[in-house]
């Protein structure tokens, strides 16, 4: 049995984890691999693996189910909560803050025009995400054809405003739950334990 | 009910929907624009979500603030905190499930959907911006970084400013 480490350096951690981490998403999971399995030895590379397969699953960020699994496993229900806040409470702080300043010049000319070219920027990065999110998921051959259809009819119904967003989730669940289950998309992605 | 249980209800419904970070945009967006934030407040929130650190997902906080100011960017915090940590007691009580067919044919379709949606998202946005050449061009350039994904997000948008700045105006 593992030594279980005290709230203060678990929250240390995952501090260090939140704040040092921008851009989000893959330099984030870095980091916690970095400071968990590799400096701190707290979480095996295995217990890593399993915790990130089973993060897939989860609704919203996943990181946070991340950081959810892995502070439990490290120390128990104590260890969920000081690792989710310790992760997102610092990290939400600073968002706000800047989102509060950036208020106070929002209206200046330099401001406006700023974002003029910041929206196509911020589109252009959505619509990059989700081609990204798109590469593990979408499966090779004939059966790729229904996977790129539940894309496209989403894409063109949300487009096109014919039906509520909620509904397009709904029913794409229900589909892929009878029609899409041949294989489990995040096993097959993560790394050989 | 109170608008702001209403906007605590947004934002949780937001994250315990969508599978992923950036999933809860295409819900958040129908919910709030334009009634609470116009598309321009959209672009504000994912670019400071992108230059802040932490998960990407926290865009929500920056929104949640827009939206409604401290208690706005608190809703975003519990609704990406909370609905995540469903995968706790799941993993517990229903691990089987979680290792079934179905499920994973249930996270495949909401995942696919979500990229759909995603990509719709991607081009209202862009729509809602402006399409000159050079807006259009901008878009081109951050697919492309992105897909490729070897430059920082944040110099991505350091250019968009510059670009718009000296653009824009």
């Amino acid at each position: 049995m593992r030594p279980v480490p005290s709230a203060r350096s678990l929250a240390r951690a995952w501090f260090d984890i939140g704040t040092q981490s921008v851009g989000g998403g893959t330099s984030t999971l870095f980091m916690i691999r970095r400071v968990l399995v590799d400096r701190l030895h707290w979480i095996t590379l295995r217990e890593f693996t399993e915790a990130w397969a089973l993060s897939q699953l989860s609704p919203g960020i996943h990181l946070v189910a991340l950081a959810g699994l892995l502070g439990r496993q490290i120390a128990g229900w104590r260890g969920v909560v000081v690792s989710v806040a310790g992760m997102m409470v610092p990290a939400a702080l600073i968002t706000a803050l800047i989102t509060a300043l950036f208020g106070q010049i929002a209206e200046q000319p330099l401001a406006i025009a700023a974002l003029a070219g910041v929206g196509p920027v911020a589109g252009g990065m959505t619509i990059g995400l989700a081609l990204s999110m798109a590469r593990p998921v979408l499966q090779r051959g004939r059966y790729g054809i229904l996977d790129i259809a539940v894309v496209a009819v989403a894409f063109a119904v949300l487009l096109a405003g014919a039906a509520q967003t909620l509904l397009v989730i709904v029913i794409a669940g229900v589909f892929g739950a009878v029609f899409l289950t041949r294989e489990r998309p995040t096993a097959s992605d993560a790394p050989e334990s | 009910m109170p608008e702001q249980l209403q906007l605590l209800l947004i934002f949780l419904k937001s994250s315990a929907l969508a599978i992923g970070g950036l999933a809860s945009l295409p819900l958040l967006r129908a919910d709030l624009v334009p009634q609470y934030v116009a598309d321009a407040g959209i672009v504000q929130a994912l670019a400071i979500g992108r230059l802040t650190p932490g998960p990407n997902g926290l865009y929500i906080v920056s929104l949640g603030y827009l939206v409604a100011g401290w208690p706005g960017a608190l809703y975003g915090l519990i609704g990406a905190t909370v609905a995540p940590l469903a995968i706790l007691p799941a993993t517990s009580l229903a691990r089987r499930w979680l290792l079934s067919a179905w499920f994973g044919g249930l996270v495949r379709g909401v995942s696919l959907a979500t990229v759909g949606l995603l990509l719709a998202t991607g081009v209202t946005i862009v729509d809602a911006g402006g399409s000159q050449i050079w807006q259009l061009a901008l878009v081109a350039a951050t697919v492309a970084v992105t897909v490729h994904g070897k430059l920082h997000p944040a110099l991505m948008i350091g250019v968009g400013t510059l670009v718009g700045i000296a653009l824009g105006r």
